[in-house]
C-alpha cells in the first residue's frame, strides 16, 4: 500500500498496482502489436523472443499501458484524491528471473509474524489476482519448478495452484503471463522445454532496422537525427561482428546511452567507447577493432 | 782478357760433369756479364756457382738457376751484397736444392721491391719455414715464389708477421699453410695496402686460436673486409681479432655473416655498429656475432636512432642470461621482438590482421579475409603486384608491411585507408554491376550501344558484356576504375564521418605523388585529371587553353559520380560519355605554352541532380582548330595511368568471373542443367581479352603461357577442395627456414610462442599448428568398442550418472531460503521460549551446484603409439623420428609398414577405445568436450586433428573419425597444448579440463638444441601447461611410458599426472580420472 508519509520522498506501489503513467515510446517493427492486441483478447500466453536490449521489454510496457481498461484499475489506487489523474493500463508485474529464482519466490511463502506464521503473496499470485500482465524475463534462467506454475496457468484452465495453502486461484480476466527468452547464449542444458514452448505464441523480435533505430535513438536520447543516423550505423555493424569475435551486438539500449552520453557533451568516439566498445567485450582486439570502426564513423 | 776466357773454359770444363743445362747457363750468363764484372769479381762468381753445384748430388738445379739471374741480379746489386746474396744461395742449397733454385728464381724480383740490405732478412723468413721435411720444402719455395708479389703489397715487417702466421699454420698442416700461401697473392692484392698489417694480426691470431679455420678466414676474411666501410676496416678487423682470440667459433663465418649484414646498411652507421659489437663481445662473443648478423633485420623494423633502445635492452638481458641475451639478438625471443615491435614505426600486417579482419566483416557485414598480397600472388589467378592492395571479391590482400609514414598510428591508418577503400568496393556494389540495371543519375546508353554493335551478347559476366562495347578495352577500364574508385571514395567520405580527415590527408598525399600534367600526352593527360578530381583535388589542374571547354565537360560528367545516389551503373554509364570523347583524341603532347586553371569552383561534389547532356560549349572552334593541327602529330602509344597507391587494383571483371564460376561450380553439384562449365581455353581467351590483367613483370614473349597459367589456377582456385586430412599428403616440406619466427596466413593455422628455457624466455610466433578434421573412416570401430567393453561400460555410465543428482545440494540453517528448515524452526521456537534470542537462520534451500564443465582431450599420435602394448618395451629412442627429413621419410615408412601387417593391439588402439569410452561417458551427463589428436614433424609443421570438435555436435561423422585415429609423426606438445587452450579459451564454463594422454616424453625434430637435449621439449611443455593453469583450466597428463615418472615430475610439478603401469587399464582409468577432476 502506497505509504502517505514516504510518498514525498520517493513514490512506491504496491506490486500489482504500479500502471503506467505515461505512454512509453514504441515504434513498432512489424505486426507485433496487432499479435500481442489479439493474444491478449484470446487470453494466449505470449513469448517474446530476441536479442538482449532490442525492446522485448518497453513492447511489454507499451501494450500494458495501450491495453488499459478504465475498469482494471485498482481500488486503492482510485480511492486517492489528490491528483484525480487518469491511470491508464493493465498493471504490470515483472519478474526479473534469476537462477535462483524458485517456485515459492513467484507464489508466495509463509514468513514468521510475532508466534505464528504469515502468508505473503508473490507476485505471480498477485498479477492472477488482479489481472495484470505477468511479464517473466529471461525465464529459462529461473528454477525448472517454476514450470509446474507456469503450466496450468498457460493452458486452457488459467489457474494457480498454491500447493502450501492447498488452493486454487482462478486466473482474473485481464491476466496474462508473458515471458521472455533469448534463444543466443543460453547452452543448451538451458533451453526451454518443448512443452512449454507449446504454451505460448511466439513474437521474435530483432533490432530494429536502420532508420527506424535512428527513430528509436533519436528519440530517447534528444541526439541531432545525423547522431542518430550514426549510431545506428554503429549498431548496424557491429551486429556484423556477431559470431565474429562478439558474443553479441550492441543492443538498442546500449546506443541509446551512447546518445545520451553525447547529448551530455561527452565526445562521441569517447561515448561510443565506454557505452558500446568496452561493454560489449573484454577482448583487447576485439575492442580495437570496433573502436576503429568507431573511429571511421564519428569524428 | 785472355785470363777471363781461360777461367771461363776452366769453369765450363768442371761444369760439364752436370747435366747441360748448368753450362748453358753459365756459358749464356758469362757472356752477358763477361764486360761488366772485373775479372776477381767473375771469378768470385763462377766460384760460386761451381761450390753451389758441386755441393751436393742435386744442387745443379740451383746452380743453374744461379747463373740464369745472375745478369738481372747484378744490376740490382753492388758486388759485395751480390756475394752475400750468393752465399745465402749456398747455404740455402746445402738444406735443400729445391729452396735454394727457387730462391735464386725468385731473387730479381724480389730485389725490385726490397732494399739490398733486407736480402738477408728475406732469406731468413724462407728458411725460417723450412723444417727440412720435404713438405716444409715446398712451402718454403712457394713463398719464395710468391714473395717479390707479397713485398710489392707489404713491408718486410709484415711479411715476416704474415711468416709466423705460416709457420704456426704449417706446425699443424702444411696442406694448409700451403693453400695460404697460394691465395696470398690475390687475398693481398685485394686488400687495402693500410689494411693489410690489421689483417695480418688478425691471421695469426686465429691461427693460434683456431687454426683449422686460418684457411678459411684467411680467403674469406679479405673479401669479407671490403664490404666494410673504408675507415672501419681496422676496427672490423680488431673486432675479429678479439672475436678469434674469444670464442672456439669459426671467424671466417663471422667475419662473412657480419660483413654481408654491414654491407646491407649505410656505411655511415658502420661505426656505430661496430662500436655496439664491441661492447657485446666482452660479454659474449656469440651475441656480437647473432648482434651483427641481425642488424639489418632490426634497422629493417625501427629507425637507426631506436638501435641503441634496442640495443642497451638486450645488452642487460644478455648480462643476466647469457642464453637469453643470445636468443635476442638471434630475434628469437618474444622479448625482444616486443621492444623492436614498440620501437618501430612500420606496422605488420601479421599484427592487425585480426583486428582490420573483424573492422571489415563489420563494414561489410559478411565474411571477409584479411590476406597478403603474397599470397594472392601465389594463387596465380591474375595479380601480379606485392605492393598494391586489393580484392578478388572475398577476401582483401594488403601488403605485408606498412611503413610509408613515420610513425605506428599514421602507418596503421594507412592499412586502415587501404581496406575500407577495398571493403567499401564490396559494400557499395562495386562488383555487383549489372547490364540490364539502370543508372540513377543517367538515362541508359547501354543498351542502344550494344544494338548498334550489332554483336550479340554473349559474355559470362555482366562486367565482360559490359566492356564488350569499347572498342579500346584497355582505356575503358580506365576509365571505368577512376571513375568507380571515385565513386566508392566519396561515399565513404559522405557515410563515414569519422574517417574523412584520415582518408583526406592520404588523398592529398597521393596527390603529391602524382606526375605533373604538362608531360603526359593528351588521353593520359585527360585520364590523370580524372584521377585528380577523384583524388579531390579541385584548384591547380592546369589545361592548355584551347582544351579548356573539353576538360570542363568531362570533368562534369566524372563528378556526377560523385553523388550519393550514383551507383555503379552510374560510373558505367559515366565511362560511355568520357569514352566517347577521349577515344577521338589523339594521344599526343600538348604544346607547353598557354596553360590554364581549370576553373571549378562552382562544380565540386555533392550535386544530386541527374546529369543532363548540354552541348555547344563555348570555345569548340578553337579546339577543333587546335584538334586538327594535333592530328598531324604522331600518337604516342597509351600507357597506364600511373596507380593510385591507397587504391590498389580494381578488378571488377575478374572479381565477377571468379564469383560466377564458384556459384557455377556449387549449382553444378546440385543441378545438372547448370551452365557448362569454361573450359580452360575458354577462359583463357576470356583473361587474354581483360585488359585488367598488366603483365608488366612478364616478358612479352610469355604473357600467352601466363594466362593460360592464370586459367588454370582460376579453375583450381574454383574447384579447391576443403583442407581434407590425409594421412600420405602431409609429407613434411624440405627446405624449411632454420630460424626466425613463422609467418602465416591460412586461416586454419596457428602460430604459437615457444618456451625457451636457457634464455628464460619466448621464441615469437616459433610454430605452425595446423588444425585438420581427421578423415572419416567407418563407424565399426566405435560400434566394436562398445560392444567389447559393455560391461566396463556399464560401470562406467554408473559413475557417471551419480554425477547428476549431485547437482543440488541441500544447504540448511539459511537466514533466508527455499522453506523453513523445521528442526531450526523448533529450535528457535523453543530458546525463544526459554528467552533467549533466537537464531534467524531456520531456512533450507537446495543449491544448485551447477555443473559447467568443459575439456579438451589431447591424444598423442605419434608413432611410438603404434608400439605394440605387449611387447617388452624397447628403448624408447628408437621410436624417436630421426632428424635428418630423408632419414626420416625412410623411418616413417618402415614404421607404417609395421603397421599395415600388424595384429597385435597397439598404444594408439587403448586410447581410441578410451575415447569411445568417453565420448559415450560424456555424453551422459552433458558437459561440453573436445577430442583432438595432435601430432607433426617439426615446428612448421605440428598437426593437430579434430576427432570431436569443442563446439561440435556427437554424431556419426565423429564416430568414424575415431576410426581414422593413427600413429603419426612425432611428439611435439607445446603448441598442441597451447592451441587446445585457445579450444578452450574461447568456452565459458566454470570448470576446465585439459587432459593430456601420451605415450611418452615428448619429442620433435628441433624440439630441443641440437636434438639431443630433452629438457628443452620438457620445460616447453611444462611452460604450456603453466599457461593453461593461469588461463583457470586445469591440466591433467596421463602417460603410459612406464619411465614416466622421471620427466613428467619436471613436467608437471604440481600439476596432476599420472603413469598409468598397464597400459590396458587406460579406458578403465580415463573415465574415472575424469570424473574425480570434474567433481
Amino acid at each position: 500500500m502506497p505509504s502517505e508519509t514516504t510518498k514525498t520522498v520517493y513514490r512506491q506501489w504496491v506490486i500489482e498496482e504500479y500502471v503506467l503513467e505515461k505512454e512509453p515510446f514504441y515504434l513498432p517493427v512489424a505486426d507485433e502489436i496487432q499479435l500481442f492486441e489479439a493474444a491478449y483478447a484470446q487470453k494466449i500466453p505470449v513469448l517474446l523472443k530476441g536479442p538482449t536490449g532490442c525492446g522485448k521489454t518497453r513492447f511489454v510496457e507499451y501494450m500494458a499501458y495501450k491495453l488499459g481498461r478504465p475498469l482494471t484499475v485498482v481500488k486503492s489506487r482510485s480511492k486517492k484524491d489528490e491528483e484525480p489523474q487518469e491511470v491508464h493500463g493493465v498493471p504490470l508485474v515483472t519478474v526479473a528471473c534469476h537462477e535462483d529464482l524458485t517456485g515459492s519466490d513467484l507464489v508466495g511463502r509463509y514468513l514468521l509474524e510475532g508466534d505464528g506464521t504469515k502468508w505473503i503473496d508473490g507476485p505471480l499470485t498477485r498479477a492472477v489476482k488482479v489481472g495484470a500482465i505477468c511479464y517473466l524475463d529471461e525465464v529459462v534462467e529461473a528454477r525448472k519448478d517454476t514450470t509446474v506454475l507456469i503450466h496450468p496457468l498457460t493452458d486452457h484452465r488459467r489457474i494457480l495452484p498454491i500447493e502450501k495453502r492447498g488452493e486454487l486461484i482462478e486466473a482474473h480476466d485481464g491476466f496474462l503471463l508473458v515471458i521472455s527468452y533469448n534463444p543466443g547464449y543460453q547452452s543448451a542444458l538451458k533451453d526451454l522445454k518443448q512443452s512449454t514452448r507449446q504454451r505460448f505464441v511466439s513474437i521474435e523480435f530483432n533490432y530494429p532496422p536502420k532508420q527506424l533505430e535512428a527513430k528509436i535513438i533519436q528519440h530517447e536520447s534528444n541526439v541531432s537525427e545525423e547522431m542518430a543516423q550514426d549510431l545506428a550505423r554503429l549498431g548496424e555493424k557491429v551486429r556484423n561482428l556477431k559470431e565474429h569475435g562478439l558474443q553479441e551486438g550492441a543492443s538498442t539500449r546500449l546506443l541509446i546511452y551512447a546518445g545520451k552520453l553525447i547529448e551530455k557533451s561527452i565526445s562521441p568516439r569517447r561515448a561510443c567507447q565506454v557505452a558500446v566498445v568496452w561493454t560489449l567485450t573484454d577482448d583487447l582486439e576485439v575492442q580495437r577493432s570496433v573502436e576503429e570502426l568507431v573511429s571511421t564513423i564519428f569524428e | 782478357m785472355k785470363g777471363r776466357q781461360d777461367y771461363i773454359e776452366v769453369v765450363e770444363k768442371e761444369l760439364a760433369t752436370f747435366p747441360g743445362s748448368v753450362c748453358n747457363e753459365f756459358r749464356k750468363a758469362a757472356k752477358t756479364i763477361d764486360g761488366i764484372l772485373p775479372k776477381e769479381n767473375l771469378i768470385a762468381w763462377a766460384n760460386e756457382g761451381l761450390v753451389i753445384a758441386k755441393h751436393s748430388f742435386r744442387s745443379w738445379e740451383p746452380a743453374a738457376d744461379y747463373f740464369r739471374v745472375t745478369p738481372h741480379v747484378l744490376g740490382k746489386l753492388p758486388f759485395v751484397h751480390f756475394i752475400r746474396w750468393a752465399e745465402a744461395g749456398k747455404e740455402l742449397s746445402g738444406h735443400s736444392a729445391i729452396l735454394s733454385s727457387a730462391y735464386f728464381r725468385a731473387s730479381p724480383e724480389t730485389l725490385d721491391v726490397l732494399a739490398p740490405h733486407q736480402l738477408e732478412a728475406w732469406t731468413a723468413l724462407g728458411l725460417k719455414l723450412f723444417k727440412g721435411t720435404w713438405k716444409s720444402g715446398s712451402l718454403s719455395c712457394r713463398f719464395f715464389e710468391v714473395s717479390p708479389k707479397l713485398l710489392s703489397r707489404l713491408t718486410l715487417m709484415e711479411l715476416e708477421r704474415f711468416v709466423s702466421f705460416l709457420d704456426i699454420v704449417g706446425q699443424r698442416s702444411y696442406d694448409l699453410a700451403g693453400e695460404c700461401v697460394n691465395l696470398s697473392e690475390e687475398v693481398f692484392l685485394s686488400l687495402e695496402r693500410q689494411d693489410c698489417s690489421g689483417f695480418i694480426g688478425l691471421m695469426l691470431n686465429v691461427a693460434e686460436h683456431n687454426w683449422r679455420d686460418a684457411r678459411a678466414c684467411f680467403d674469406a676474411g679479405a673479401k669479407a673486409i671490403s664490404r666494410v666501410a673504408r675507415d672501419e676496416r681496422a676496427r672490423f678487423l680488431s673486432l675479429s681479432e678479439a672475436f678469434a682470440r674469444k670464442s672456439d667459433a669459426s671467424t671466417h663465418l663471422f667475419m662473412v655473416e657480419s660483413s654481408r649484414a654491414l654491407n646491407e646498411l649505410e656505411w655511415s652507421l658502420h661505426s656505430h655498429i661496430l662500436e655496439l659489437a664491441e661492447k657485446l663481445l666482452t660479454t659474449s662473443s656469440i651475441a656480437a656475432q647473432e648482434f651483427l648478423r641481425n642488424c639489418p633485420i632490426a634497422l629493417g623494423k625501427i629507425r637507426s636512432s631506436h638501435l641503441d633502445v634496442w640495443f642497451e635492452a638486450g645488452r642487460q638481458i644478455l648480462e643476466e642470461n647469457e642464453e637469453g641475451g643470445i636468443a635476442f639478438f638471434r630475434l628469437e625471443s618474444a622479448k625482444g621482438q616486443e621492444i623492436l615491435e614498440n620501437l618501430s614505426a612500420g606496422v605488420e600486417l601479421g599484427r592487425v590482421r585480426d583486428v582490420l579482419q573483424m573492422y571489415s566483416i563489420a563494414l561489410v557485414g559478411s565474411e571477409v579475409q584479411i590476406l597478403s598480397t603474397e599470397e594472392l600472388k601465389e594463387r596465380g589467378i591474375g595479380w601480379t603486384s606485392l605492393e598494391r592492395p586489393s580484392t578478388e571479391g572475398s577476401a582483401v590482400f594488403l601488403p605485408e608491411v606498412a611503413e610509408k609514414y613515420l610513425t605506428k598510428g599514421e602507418n596503421f591508418g594507412w592499412y586502415k585507408v587501404m581496406v575500407t577503400h577495398q571493403i567499401a568496393h564490396l559494400e557499395f556494389g562495386s562488383f555487383a554491376f549489372s547490364f540490364e540495371k539502370e543508372a540513377e543519375l543517367f538515362p541508359n546508353k547501354r543498351r542502344e550501344i550494344e544494338a548498334n554493335s550489332g554483336q550479340k551478347a554473349e559474355a559470362l559476366t555482366d562486367m565482360q558484356r559490359f566492356f564488350e562495347l569499347f572498342p579500346d578495352r584497355r582505356l575503358s577500364y580506365h576509365i571505368f576504375s577512376v571513375l568507380e574508385d571515385s565513386r566508392v571514395d566519396f561515399a565513404i567520405k559522405h557515410v563515414y564521418k569519422g574517417i574523412r580527415s584520415l582518408y583526406g590527408r592520404v588523398q592529398r598525399h597521393a596527390l603529391t605523388e602524382r606526375r605533373p600534367l604538362p608531360t603526359l600526352p593528351l588521353r593520359e593527360a585527360v585520364i590523370e585529371i580524372l584521377i585528380r578530381i577523384s583524388l579531390g583535388d579541385f584548384s591547380g589542374i592546369q589545361v592548355q587553353r584551347s582544351f579548356l571547354p573539353l576538360v570542363e565537360s568531362l570533368t562534369k560528367v566524372a563528378l556526377v559520380v560523385q553523388s550519393t545516389k550514383a551507383t555503379v551503373e552510374d560510373s558505367a554509364e559515366a565511362t560511355i560519355r568520357i569514352y566517347e570523347i577521349l577515344s577521338q583524341l589523339p594521344n599526343v603532347l600538348s604544346p607547353q605554352d598557354d596553360w590554364q586553371e581549370l576553373d571549378m569552383s562552382e562544380e565540386g561534389p555533392e550535386k544530386e541532380s541527374r546529369w543532363e547532356q548540354r552541348d555547344g560549349a563555348a570555345g569548340q572552334g578553337e579546339m577543333a582548330a587546335m584538334m586538327s593541327k594535333l592530328m598531324e602529330g604522331k600518337d604516342i602509344p597509351y600507357s597506364s595511368p600511373q596507380e593510385v597507391e591507397y587504391r590498389g587494383d580494381f578488378k571488377p571483371e575478374l572479381v565477377q568471373l571468379l564469383s560466377k564460376l564458384r556459384q557455377g561450380k556449387s549449382q553444378g553439384q546440385t543441378e545438372t542443367s547448370a551452365s557448362a562449365p569454361l573450359t580452360p581455353e575458354e577462359l583463357k581467351a576470356l583473361l587474354e581479352q581483360s585488359a585488367e590483367i598488366e603483365l608488366s613483370d612478364v616478358e612479352d614473349g610469355e604473357i600467352t603461357t601466363t594466362q593460360g597459367l592464370f586459367a588454370d589456377n582460376i579453375l583450381k582456385e574454383i574447384t579447391k577442395k576443403a583442407a581434407v586430412s590425409g594421412q600420405d599428403k602431409d609429407i613434411p616440406d624440405r627446405g624449411m627456414p632454420l630460424g626466425g619466427p613463422l609467418q602465416v596466413s591460412d586461416p586454419l593455422v596457428f602460430l604459437y610462442d615457444e618456451w625457451d628455457f636457457r634464455a628464460a624466455d619466448y621464441k615469437p610466433r616459433w610454430c605452425c599448428v595446423k588444425e585438420k578434421k581427421i578423415e572419416e573412416g567407418n563407424e565399426d570401430f566405435f560400434d566394436k568398442t562398445m560392444e567389447s567393453y559393455s560391461l566396463l561400460f556399464s560401470q562406467i555410465r554408473k559413475q557417471f550418472e551419480v554425477i547428476a543428482p549431485m547437482l543440488f545440494r541441500k544447504v540448511k540453517r539459511l537466514p533466508d531460503g527455499e522453506e523453513i528448515e523445521f528442526d531450526a524452526l523448533i529450535e528457535a521456537m523453543v530458546d525463544k521460549r526459554l528467552g533467549q534470542s533466537p537464531t534467524e537462520k531456520i531456512y533450507w534451500r537446495r543449491n544448485k551446484v551447477q555443473r559447467d564443465v568443459s575439456v579438451v582431450f589431447l591424444l598423442d599420435m605419434s608413432a611410438s603409439t603404434a608400439e605394440a602394448i605387449e611387447e617388452a618395451r624397447p628403448s624408447p629412442d628408437s621410436w624417436d623420428p630421426p632428424d635428418d627429413p630423408r632419414q626420416y621419410m625412410s623411418w616413417l615408412r618402415a614404421k607404417r609398414e609395421e603397421g599395415a601387417k600388424r595384429t597385435y593391439k597397439r598404444i594408439i588402439d587403448v586410447e581410441k577405445e578410451s575415447a569411445v569410452l568417453l565420448i559415450k561417458a560424456l555424453e551422459t551427463i552433458g558437459d561440453a568436450y573436445g577430442i583432438y589428436g595432435f601430432s607433426g614433424y617439426g615446428r612448421e609443421n605440428v598437426e593437430f586433428y579434430v576427432i570431436k570438435d569443442i563446439d561440435e555436435g556427437f554424431s556419426d561423422k565423429v564416430k568414424r573419425r575415431v576410426d581414422k585415429v593413427a600413429p603419426l609423426h612425432a611428439t611435439r606438445m607445446g603448441p598442441a597444448i597451447r592451441h587446445a587452450i585457445s579450444k578452450l579459451g574461447s568456452q565459458q564454463s566454470k570448470t576446465k579440463v585439459l587432459f593430456l594422454i601420451s605415450d611418452g616424453r615428448p619429442q620433435d625434430r628441433g624440439y630441443s638444441r641440437e636434438g639431443v637435449e630433452k629438457e628443452y621439449a620438457v620445460h616447453d611443455t611444462k611452460m604450456a601447461l603453466t599457461e593453461a593453469r593461469h588461463k583457470n583450466i586445469v591440466p591433467f597428463c596421463l602417460t603410459v611410458d612406464r619411465g614416466g615418472h622421471d620427466y613428467l615430475k619436471t613436467m608437471c610439478q604440481d600439476m596432476g599426472y599420472e603413469v598409468l603401469a598397464d597400459v590396458e587399464a587406460l579406458p578403465k582409468r580415463l573415465p574415472f580420472l575424469y570424473r574425480r577432476l570434474t567433481t
